[in-house]
């Protein structure tokens, strides 16, 4: 039982790191929008995404 | 894509002359120079991907010439003052509020467009808000010039007040996201440890290990008391000091009092710690502050729609005559300002001209043409039909009509009394009792043992205060607005559920409530007798076929126009054929012009369409189509009841509510609309202020009232009402003074609103009673030293979980309604 001494402040010391780093993103607007952000990575760079097409130029269909 | 529409904003095209706009190589079809400017503004930048990537259209854009007149303005420095925040660096932030923005696709493509410019900083766009915090360098970029390039990818930039910079509901969702994680994460860990400790009570751990793991979920419950509940404190605080017993008080105390006393406990190595009882409370009690507050947010601004509804800029005359555009927020009183037609008014003030109509439905709700002579007063906000207009500026700013209608719902919301106050009182008494068993308790084990009366205390405080208690009303709560959104009817506050279920009252506003906002045509008088005779080219003798062939003309010309009353037009005339119009011209406040097969045709008011005057005054409210020689057909349109309402208002009255129809409208329209829905009482022409008066006296003759309405004349007794339902469709005003926004177009949904919010008051005051149940059986065991540790927590848990599986039932009855609504669609879902 004894390791419960040990264990328990390791757990509110992780708990601590992870309040930190939700503090820290909450400050940095990470939760200031919860939709659009989703979507966004789904939009970007497109272009790129097609093979030997590097230079951004649309493709003409 | 299809050629049915826009390429850019999706609207109709013009029956002749449409426009060619090349994006991405392709030339496709667009409705107007300004969204071909658009198309091929956005393809310059390399963004054409936007027309693959959206899942909406676009807003229509307005014309290259009013863009450039209106962006440049901003960079009058009179005006930037008031919108833009100077940081360090050189660096301007301002915060803009943008229309127009419809999808994901919108936000890239306003953060590219802006990127490109020289200079940006930050751009955020937040799509639900409508709004973009955007931070550039000043020395390399102007406001002018981001208002310019937005406005040229097809949205409408408004830069709100730099006061808003600083953004009130940021700040507080920031700060209730912090306090929802530290008391989840104390909750979490406190709950761990505690179950070692009741652990410990069966295995007889030693004394020194419990007594450690008390200290640490003292050390996990600090935060959550001191940080996490301090809203709490603070409310109980604010309540005391004006002398009430508010609904925070009993929180507050019964949070200070099981964490001082654990705390005591702790220290002494007494009997029990509640650490994780404290901790759990507080986080179930943050979620529903946090729910609550969500849905707030996502209702709406009110300064975001008063900032929608007047014009940013004026027309200020000089003495010369000369005009000179300023922003509305630099006019003064006593100025002569030019307002355009088409354009709205940005201050109260007298009209100076001769005559002109305006559309006044900000303050009337009928969106109808009136005219005003010389002399007499036009307020912001209303729009000029037919002008243009000159006018003396009276009021200003906060002064206007407008403003004073925004007073009106500010002041009306936070007289929101009745309901509350029983809430409130209904606390205060919970509080005294719980206090007064305490004492009691205390008084007669000081009597009989000293020693026990501390810790006996202690267990009728903690006991009356369990987890299932803290849980009855946010479990059914929260099920309810789970059920009720998946409905499509979105709750902004909570406790309008309780108020929706309790009402006796229901008010309905008309035009765009019971009726919708589109109109409908109602009847037509083809061929006025000289029209027959006259017209040889009419082969038609049957009436209903002459009928089909003046609405397929006036269809056709209809159909370029994008005015509600063509709009209808064209909807009646649907698949009639189309004849082709050459030489279409619109003529604003007037009505329509084109030749169809070498005739010169007018479709619009009486006094446009016939050009040798009016005679017949039974033409004033009709569409009339006529040729050079007279009238060929007048139209007659009429408003056309939402679907559903009279489900709605069945469904209320049987269950028993008093229903009445307030309107501004004109009496005999109010009259038709109450007759088709079978409502008894109605209120017709009456002005927002006669509104607020109809509810007080309700309210004064002890009714709960449901408001229904849409219109920004409704915003005022909307924010009085008891309970207040707008549509997701109305005005912006409407919504942000709602307690329940419809987020349908059908009107059911109110009385199936209705139905969950009772099920849901007898859901939330069974677990209540089992919560009280569950106290008074264990208050005097726990009292008396009889509940061991292990117990207290399997009683507890098992106390909760019936709470919780009770509100899983609220909604579970639903299809059978909804099926006994409809008994042709069949049984179930």
């Amino acid at each position: 039982m004894s390791i419960l001494i040990i264990m328990i402040p390791l757990t509110l010391l992780l708990l601590v790191g992870a309040g930190m780093a939700f503090f820290w993103a909450v400050d940095h607007d990470q939760f200031d929008d919860l939709q659009t952000p989703a979507l966004l990575p789904l939009l970007d760079d497109t272009r790129t995404m097609t093979p030997g097409d590097e230079s951004g130029e649309e493709p003409k269909p | 894509m299809s050629a049915a529409g826009c390429w850019h904003c999706g609207e109709t095209l013009p029956a002749v002359g449409a426009v060619l706009a090349r994006s991405a190589g392709i030339e496709h079809a667009v409705c107007c120079q300004g969204c071909r400017a658009a198309v091929e503004w956005i393809d310059q930048l390399g963004l054409a991907d936007y027309y693959r990537l959206r899942s909406e259209p676009a807003t229509r854009v307005a014309s290259g010439v009013d863009i450039d007149r209106d962006s440049t303005l901003w960079s009058r420095p009179e005006l930037a003052r008031h919108v833009v925040r100077e940081l360090e660096g050189g660096q301007r932030e301002t915060l803009l509020l943008i229309d127009g923005v419809r999808c994901a696709a919108c936000v890239w493509l306003i953060e590219r467009s802006l990127g490109s410019l020289a200079g940006m900083t930050s751009v955020q766009v937040n799509a639900s808000a409508r709004r973009a915090r955007i931070v550039w360098d000043d020395s390399r970029c102007t406001l002018a010039r981001i208002i310019e390039t937005l406005a040229r990818t097809g949205y409408q930039a408004l830069p709100l007040d730099a006061a808003t910079l600083d953004d009130l509901r940021r700040r507080e969702s920031r700060a209730a996201l912090k306090r929802l994680l530290v008391a989840g994460f104390g909750a979490m860990q406190a709950m761990m440890i505690a179950s070692g400790l009741y652990l410990g009570a069966f295995d007889g751990t030693d004394t020194s290990m419990r007594d450690l793991l008390r200290w640490f979920s003292l050390l996990v419950a600090t935060p959550v008391v001191l940080y996490a509940a301090r809203p709490f404190f603070a409310g109980a605080w604010r309540s005391v000091r004006a002398g009430a017993l508010g609904m925070d008080v009993p929180v507050a105390l019964a949070v200070a009092l099981i964490y001082l006393s654990s705390l005591i406990e702790t220290v002494q190595g007494g009997r029990e710690v509640y650490f994780d009882s404290v901790s759990m409370f507080v986080f179930i009690l943050l979620i529903g502050r946090y729910l609550e507050m969500r849905a707030r947010h996502r209702s709406g601004d009110l300064s975001d729609a008063l900032a929608r509804l007047s014009p940013p800029f004026a027309d200020r005359m000089g003495d010369d005559g000369s005009l000179q555009r300023v922003g509305a927020i630099e006019l003064q009183v006593g100025d002569r300002i030019h307002v355009a037609e088409g354009s709205g008014v940005p201050a109260d003030g007298t009209l100076l001209s001769a005559r002109c109509r305006v559309d006044e439905s900000l303050l009337s709700g009928e969106s109808r043409a009136l005219t005003r002579q010389c002399g007499e007063t036009l307020i912001a906000g209303s729009l000029l039909l037919e002008g243009p207009a000159e006018l003396r500026v009276e009021r200003v700013g906060g002064d206007t009509v407008l403003a004073g209608i925004g007073r009106l719902v500010t002041r009306a919301a936070t007289q929101r009394p009745r309901l509350a106050l029983a809430g409130e009182r209904a606390a205060a008494h919970f509080v005294a009792r719980v206090l007064s068993l305490a004492a009691l308790t205390a008084l007669g084990w000081t009597l009989f043992e000293p020693s026990r009366a501390f810790a006996a205390t202690l267990a009728v405080l903690v006991v009356s205060c369990p987890c299932a208690f803290a849980l009855a009303v946010p479990a059914a709560l929260t099920r309810a607005l789970a059920v009720l959104a998946r409905r499509g009817v979105l709750v902004a506050r909570a406790d309008a559920i309780e108020q929706l279920a309790m009402a006796s009252h229901a008010v309905f506003d008309k035009t765009g409530t019971l009726t919708e906002p589109h109109l409908a045509l109602e009847s037509q008088d083809p061929g006025f007798g000289t029209c027959d005779s006259r017209d040889a080219r009419s082969r038609h003798t049957v009436a209903a076929a002459v009928a089909n062939d003046a609405l397929a003309l006036a269809g056709s010309l209809a159909r370029g126009s994008r005015h509600p009353l063509a709009l209808a037009i064209t909807t009646a005339a649907g698949n009639l054929a189309t004849h082709a119009v050459e030489a279409m011209r619109a003529e604003t406040g007037g009505g329509l012009e084109g030749i169809i097969d070498g005739r010169k045709l007018r479709l619009g008011h009486a006094g446009f369409a016939l050009t040798a005057g009016v005679a017949d005054t039974s033409l004033d409210d009709a569409v009339v189509l006529a040729d050079d020689s007279g009238v060929i057909a007048a139209f007659h349109l009429t408003e056309r009841l939402r679907p559903g309402a009279k489900a709605a208002v069945d469904a209320l009255v049987a269950d028993g509510l008093s229903i009445e129809i307030c309107s501004g409208d004109a009496p005999t329209k109010v009259a038709a609309a109450a007759a088709q829905l079978g409502i008894k009482h109605w209120h017709a022409r009456l002005r927002p202020a006669d509104k607020l008066a109809r509810l007080s006296a309700l309210h004064a003759d002890g009714a709960r009232v449901i408001v229904v309405g849409d219109g920004i004349n409704d915003a005022p007794i909307l924010a009085a009402a008891d309970v207040a339902v707008s549509f997701a469709s109305g005005a912006d005003l409407a919504q942000a003074s709602s307690d329940i926004v419809l987020a349908g177009d059908r009107l059911d949904a109110l009385g199936c609103a209705r139905r969950i919010a009772r099920e849901t008051l007898r859901v939330l005051r069974q677990n209540q009673r089992w919560a009280l149940a569950y106290n008074l059986l264990a208050v005097p065991f726990a009292a008396l030293g009889f509940v061991p540790p292990w117990l207290a927590a399997i009683g507890m848990s098992a106390s909760s979980l019936v709470v919780v599986l009770n509100a899983l039932r609220i909604g579970r009855e639903q299809p059978r309604y909804t099926a006994a609504l409809r008994p042709a669609v069949g049984v179930g879902r």
